[in-house]
């Protein structure tokens, strides 16, 4: 009974949206992670709507999992129902999301996959990737601390949470370029700062204790390189010592702006929103899309960064 | 040997299950890294223990109360956006009234839902938890708060500030586990919270007002997220969103570690005190070490554990259950 009045609701709701879509435009269903939990996000998805506005063949349909696994899995399921041309998806878990994207294909219906990449058992059933290259970015943060200690020193890594895939990358990235470019810059240790400030400044406390002399910090944000920076001036430390970041947010251009931080990687969500919604046109459009596209991250340092826009975030 | 010591009575201190615990782990640490016991050291764990800790004093009296409060985490968050945002706002002479009364109408929901209408405790502060979430990305519109002016406000002193070389966020912690600890060992007030929370019948025909005493415990656990907040918010001079997600599962371990009886009446402040400085002091120590965080999760929780059980062998004065 239920599951008949939920199956005639669902063809009903169908119906209703297939006719109101006329001929030529196309119907993009969008899932995201959790917005509103950050401004990257939150300005992501104003970003993203602000695309499709602008152009007028285009209709989306917003949703927000809001985090939540689960959530996420029953929009696909709603979307595929709903018959979308395409899909784009911010997967909340890279590996719980594969087999939902593996329906979607399986319905006929491209998946685009934004920001944070599917695992790589997804990857057959996705039509692209559309995002930021993490790795790239802890290469770009690992060359301009090179730059700015002369190839040596001693330094502190602190990284993103534990498992996500955005702070495996970059340290991977930043890790094995460091290696290769300066030998002579030592890593101290490596300890997560949860992508939170305050947590941040706890571990740098703790390694001010530890070392008597570090030379430079890398942050896998720079949320958290501010919170290590904070951290610094409180001991007095903090003058001579090189901080560089990834994702420049405002408070990190503020203190580049000061002369207190050297250096960060510019990521800006309404790229990267419109990247994905770009991406999935062109899927549509039937032109030949590379698996993974990258939009370009640049470098963003105290020399540089009057050419940037100071982050909203 | 510490078995038959507890058989015996012994000194007093072998019945602190927890004090014991503590002092072992202390010297255990203290072998493995020249740097632990240093007083620079020291002072900083005290510091950075501060906002769990204050936390954590509000928890035990909700929990020696016989209810849980699982709201602490979203209302940190809530309390510090709402200061850091209004601070540039308003200034802080009137931003931090406003978030305190702002934080104790939370509280005040707390305490009208499980007090007056006697709903279950882990359901309305579970439902809190998100509900207070939603609340500030509403507030916030997502967006992450900084204080502009950084080094030039009063309000740095919360965080930052020192008096006679300790920081002010050890004095704020200190004088309120001591107040709160005179005000459940001295008081009558307290005495109703023990009463309330190891037999709520009993003590209503005893003629207790269980419901305005209850309501009261979730005023002071909001009383103390709020004045966490201003340490957290003048420490970092912004908020994320979510800045306090998580910390309500720190505050409840730092009190069970404390020895606080989860069915209520029975808890100590000042042991909740040692319980948030043991894991405080444990997440330091095995950065010190150079351990990989995994290691700190699972030294963390083996060490609640063996704590855990050292308390309840120095309460029924032997190690296995008799029962066994």
């Amino acid at each position: 009974m239920n599951k008949t009045m939920r199956i005639l609701l669902a063809s009903c709701g169908t119906l209703a949206l297939a006719t109101a879509a006329s001929a030529d435009t196309v119907r993009i269903g969008i899932t995201q992670n959790n917005v509103g939990i950050d401004s990257y996000q939150t300005t992501y998805e104003r970003a993203f709507i602000a695309a499709a506005e602008a152009n007028p063949d285009v209709e989306v349909i917003v949703l927000d999992a809001g985090g939540d696994v689960a959530r996420q899995i029953s929009q696909m399921q709603d979307l595929i129902q709903q018959q979308v041309d395409a899909i784009i998806i911010w997967p909340t878990d890279g590996q719980a999301l594969v087999p939902a994207v593996r329906n979607a294909h399986n319905a006929g219906i491209p998946v685009v996959v934004t920001n944070s990449n599917i695992a790589e058992a997804g990857m057959d059933f996705i039509a692209a990737f559309s995002g930021p290259n993490n790795i790239q970015q802890g290469i770009y943060s690992a060359e301009m601390m090179c730059d700015a200690l002369g190839g040596e020193g001693q330094i502190v890594q602190i990284t993103g949470m534990p498992g996500y895939t955005t702070a495996i990358e970059r340290q991977q990235g930043f890790d094995e370029r460091l290696a290769e470019m300066c030998p002579d810059v030592t890593q101290l240790d490596i300890q997560p700062g949860d992508w939170n400030r305050e947590r941040a400044q706890r571990t740098m406390e703790t390694f001010l204790t530890r070392f008597d002399n570090i030379d430079g910090v890398y942050s896998g944000d720079d949320n958290m390189g501010v919170g290590a920076l904070n951290a610094a001036i409180d001991a007095g430390r903090a003058e001579g010592m090189v901080f560089i970041g990834a994702t420049n947010f405002a408070v990190g251009y503020d203190a580049m702006a000061r002369g207190e931080y050297w250096g960060s990687v510019y990521q800006s969500p309404v790229d990267d929103a419109e990247a994905a919604l770009q991406t999935a046109l062109d899927v549509l459009a039937g032109e030949d899309v590379p698996k993974l596209n990258y939009f370009d991250t640049p470098k963003i340092t105290q020399d540089n960064m009057e050419e940037f826009d100071r982050p909203v975030f | 040997m510490l078995l038959n010591r507890l058989k015996a009575g012994g000194p007093a201190i072998a019945k602190q299950g927890i004090l014991v615990a503590f002092i072992l782990f202390m010297i255990v640490f203290s072998l493995m890294s020249d740097r632990f016991l240093t007083p620079d050291n020291v002072m900083s764990v005290f510091r950075q223990s501060a906002i769990i800790g204050v936390m954590a004093l509000g928890v035990t009296i909700v929990v020696i109360g016989g209810n849980l409060d699982l709201s602490v985490g979203s209302m940190l968050s809530f309390a510090t956006v709402l200061v850091v945002d209004l601070h540039d706002k308003v200034g802080p002479e009137l931003a931090i009234p406003i978030m305190v009364l702002a934080t104790l109408c939370l509280g005040a929901i707390n305490g009208f839902l499980i007090g007056i209408l006697r709903l279950n405790s882990l359901i309305v502060t579970l439902g809190m938890l998100s509900a207070i979430q939603g609340l500030v990305l509403i507030y916030s519109g997502g967006q992450n708060v900084d204080i502009v002016d950084q080094r030039g406000t009063w309000f740095a002193i919360f965080g930052r500030g020192s008096i006679l070389g300790i920081a002010a966020p050890i004095i704020i912690f200190g004088l309120l586990a001591i107040i709160f600890h005179v005000i459940m060992t001295t008081t009558p007030f307290g005495r109703k919270v023990y009463a309330v929370g190891g037999n709520p019948t009993a003590s209503v025909f005893s003629g207790i007002p269980r419901s305005r005493i209850v309501f009261t415990t979730y005023l002071i656990s909001a009383l103390c997220v709020a004045v966490a907040a201003i340490i957290l918010g003048s420490r970092v001079m912004g908020s994320q969103n979510n800045v306090g997600q998580g910390y309500e599962l720190q505050v409840l371990a730092a009190v069970i570690l404390g020895g606080t009886s989860l069915l209520g009446g029975a808890g100590s402040i000042l042991k909740t005190v040692l319980g948030v400085l043991m894991l405080a002091f444990i997440q330091n120590g095995l950065i010190l070490m150079g351990q990989p965080y995994y290691t700190q999760w699972l030294v963390t929780w083996a060490v609640i554990i063996v704590a855990v059980w050292l308390d309840v062998a120095a309460k029924r004065g032997r190690l296995f259950s008799p029962i066994a």
